[in-house]
């Protein structure tokens, strides 16, 4: 307890403050711009973390993470186009208020509730800490190479619309991940004889050019604003009285937020839609939904908030990334020289306190700003995207070229641009292959040890059968709800035929 | 032309598989273990991939087509073709860009890269083109010092904050 006091200290420090203001500020920007989430923006912060005190890096990365699913509502209640793939489901009634000239009810209502749920992630991951420590402490080797296997395998049948293409994609990513020097001997791997590569490719140049290059080709080739409508009308305390107002809906969908934040693979993908469909299904009165219903916005924005804190859960404890963003994260950790998993409750506790305490105040910040910028942001999304697209290419190449500062990263950031434009338009879930290629080098070392340490016997461990059935369940279960779907799909198709 | 790059891209993916194999080959032992069981096992599943898109693909069910486009991407009235004519161009832009900043240095190429797009894309005037180039590089600029950030060196050597 007295830890968590300590960090609060920490925290309220000037410079700490400061940066957690910076990295809000930046996360607020970057939400706004539609399809650039929380692993971009983690990815453009990288190269500044170099040589950072953890705490404040920590204050910097969280500070930006935690509001990106606040201002992302911004696109989509103004257009109708998501900011981030957390915020898709808030069109359905937040664009449609928008329409009807109450853009400040459903952003004022929007605001109230990520605040709600941020805090909710937050206050969650501080109670599953002492809870969960004897159970992380058991965790060896074995058990975290299943882990990882477990994440990644869940990532990729839950991330994308084809189980087979996640799996591939998450393959990718290990693959990547694998070039350069391996782990147990002094030798490279597919390095094609270019010295570049002899180090693998960096996290920074892997995310911005499996992120930001496609989002930044697609919005040009659009060639539109972000926004069409430049006004908010009025309602602003109504949207705030109506997410108190249905209070149940904000607790009950901030808790689904953390489970799905919790589960590897599902993310941001998919917790506003989970929310928004148990909304539908749990009330009785459904015909305004999609109509611009308040509940509507309710519900996805605070679930879309509390998942970061519950994200933060495996990412520290096991070093499992729950989403792509938390992938980003677990580099920076690396960066910072802190190594996820259960060390961090032994020995960085300080550090994971910290981040609970920036992930609420974050929060508090991003609810704040964006209420009080909540005009000149809505003038700022009326902007052609192509007179943002010139400076976004000089962020991307600029914070790229400071991964190794050589040529290749410039090169490689291109081919990964390309490939990950391909693979978001093929339907190869992007998430799976960042995540694959950040947890190779875990997967790979905690495999060496633990053959080394148990030979074939690691196998037996009751933990690892466990873990090998969950993950032969969750691959089974996947397929098997691809193949109903695609029987259903095609009797539909049969059907219109006749 | 839309289903047959998809397919092209399942390909390339499944001979990337095969090369991780041949190449992992060719290792030591304990620098060989994960990528050659991690690349033969992405090589089968691989394989199982293209056979059901090839099947679906022949099938012509659009919805189930493996090579259906995310759901990420919505191109509205946009066709596919034009599509494909912007990306090419845009990859051409930046490979542009990169020939410049190899040539004359990343402030002096990003300021101009900046000043063209305003002019000929978003439609400016020079004069708001310029600014805008010019806020680019005080950026740049800003940072750099700030932050101790570099930035690539060109052929031809200029004085900062240009080069």
């Amino acid at each position: 307890m007295d830890v968590f006091f300590q960090s609060l200290s920490v925290v309220l420090q000037p410079g700490h403050l400061l940066m957690l203001v910076c990295g809000v500020v930046m996360g607020l920007s970057i939400g706004i711009l539609p399809g650039l989430g929380g692993i971009v923006g983690m990815t453009i912060l990288l190269p500044v973390i170099y040589g950072m005190e953890p705490h404040t890096a920590f204050a910097l990365l969280i500070g930006m993470v935690a509001v990106i699913p606040t201002s992302d509502t911004f696109p989509s209640v103004m257009m109708g186009i998501p900011g981030s793939s957390a915020s898709q489901a808030t069109i359905m009634d937040g664009y449609p208020l928008a329409k009807k000239g109450e853009a400040a009810r459903a952003l004022g209502a929007a605001f109230t509730a990520s605040l709600i749920g941020g805090l909710f992630g937050a206050l969650v991951l501080t109670l599953i800490i002492p809870i969960a420590r004897p159970i992380v402490l058991a965790f060896g080797s074995p058990e975290l190479f299943m882990l990882a296997l477990l994440g990644m395998s869940m990532v990729g049948v839950l991330s994308g619309t084809k189980p087979i293409k996640g799996i591939l994609a998450a393959g990718i990513g290990v693959m990547i991940g694998a070039l350069g020097d391996a782990p147990a001997v002094p030798e490279y791997r597919y390095t094609f004889g270019i010295d570049y590569l002899m180090d693998g490719i960096p996290l920074v140049v892997v995310g911005l050019g499996l992120f930001a290059f496609p989002e930044i080709v697609d919005l040009m080739i659009k060639g539109r604003s972000i926004s069409d409508v430049a006004t908010l009308g009025k309602g602003w305390l109504d949207g705030v009285k109506d997410t108190l107002k249905h209070w149940t809906i904000v607790l009950r969908c901030s808790f689904i937020g953390v489970i799905v934040g919790f589960l590897p693979g599902l993310g941001g993908s998919v917790v506003d839609w989970i929310a928004y469909g148990h909304i539908i299904q749990t009330s009785k009165d459904r015909e305004n939904f999609g109509k611009g219903d308040i509940r509507g916005v309710i519900a996805p924005e605070s679930a879309n908030n509390a998942k970061e804190g519950g994200g933060l859960i495996p990412t520290f404890l096991f070093g499992i990334p729950g989403s792509g963003s938390m992938a980003v994260f677990l580099g920076g950790l690396l960066i910072l020289g802190i190594q996820p998993g259960p060390a961090m409750i032994t020995e960085n506790i300080d550090l994971v306190y910290t981040a609970i305490w920036s992930l609420a105040l974050a929060n508090v910040f991003g609810a704040i700003l964006s209420i009080a910028l909540s005009k000149p942001i809505t003038r700022l999304t009326v902007i052609p995207f192509s007179y943002l697209a010139p400076f976004m290419v000089l962020i991307i190449t600029f914070a790229c070229y400071q991964a190794t500062r050589s040529w290749g990263d410039l090169v490689a950031l291109l081919v990964m641009g390309i490939l990950g434009w391909v693979m978001k338009q093929y339907g190869w879930p992007r998430p799976a292959a960042l995540i694959g290629y950040v947890l190779a080098g875990n997967l790979e070392t905690y495999l060496f040890i633990s053959v080394q340490r148990y030979g074939f016997g690691w196998l037996a461990r009751p933990g690892v059968l466990i873990l090998a059935a969950i993950i032969t369940g969750s691959l089974a279960m996947g397929v098997f709800y691809q193949a109903r779907k695609v029987s259903k799909a095609s009797a539909a198709e049969s059907g219109k035929r006749a | 032309m839309v289903r047959k790059i998809g397919l092209g891209f399942s390909v390339l993916v499944t001979l990337s598989f095969g090369y991780g194999i041949y190449e992992a080959l060719s290792y030591a032992y304990l620098a060989k273990i994960f990528p050659l069981y991690v690349s033969l096992v992405l090589c089968i599943i691989a394989i199982a991939n293209l056979i059901q898109e090839i099947r679906a693909s022949y099938r012509r069910t659009e919805k189930t087509a493996a090579s259906a486009a995310d759901l990420e991407t919505e191109w509205g009235d946009i066709a596919m073709s034009e599509v494909l004519r912007k990306f090419s161009v845009f990859i051409l832009v930046i490979i542009i860009l990169y020939c410049a900043i190899w040539f004359i240095g990343y402030p002096v190429s990003i300021t101009l890269f900046i000043i063209i797009l305003y002019r000929y894309v978003a439609g400016t005037k020079w004069r708001w083109a310029v600014v805008a180039g010019l806020a680019g590089l005080g950026f740049l600029a800003l940072v750099s010092k700030l932050l101790y950030m570099d930035w690539p060196q060109g052929f031809i050597m200029l004085p900062w904050p240009l080069g």
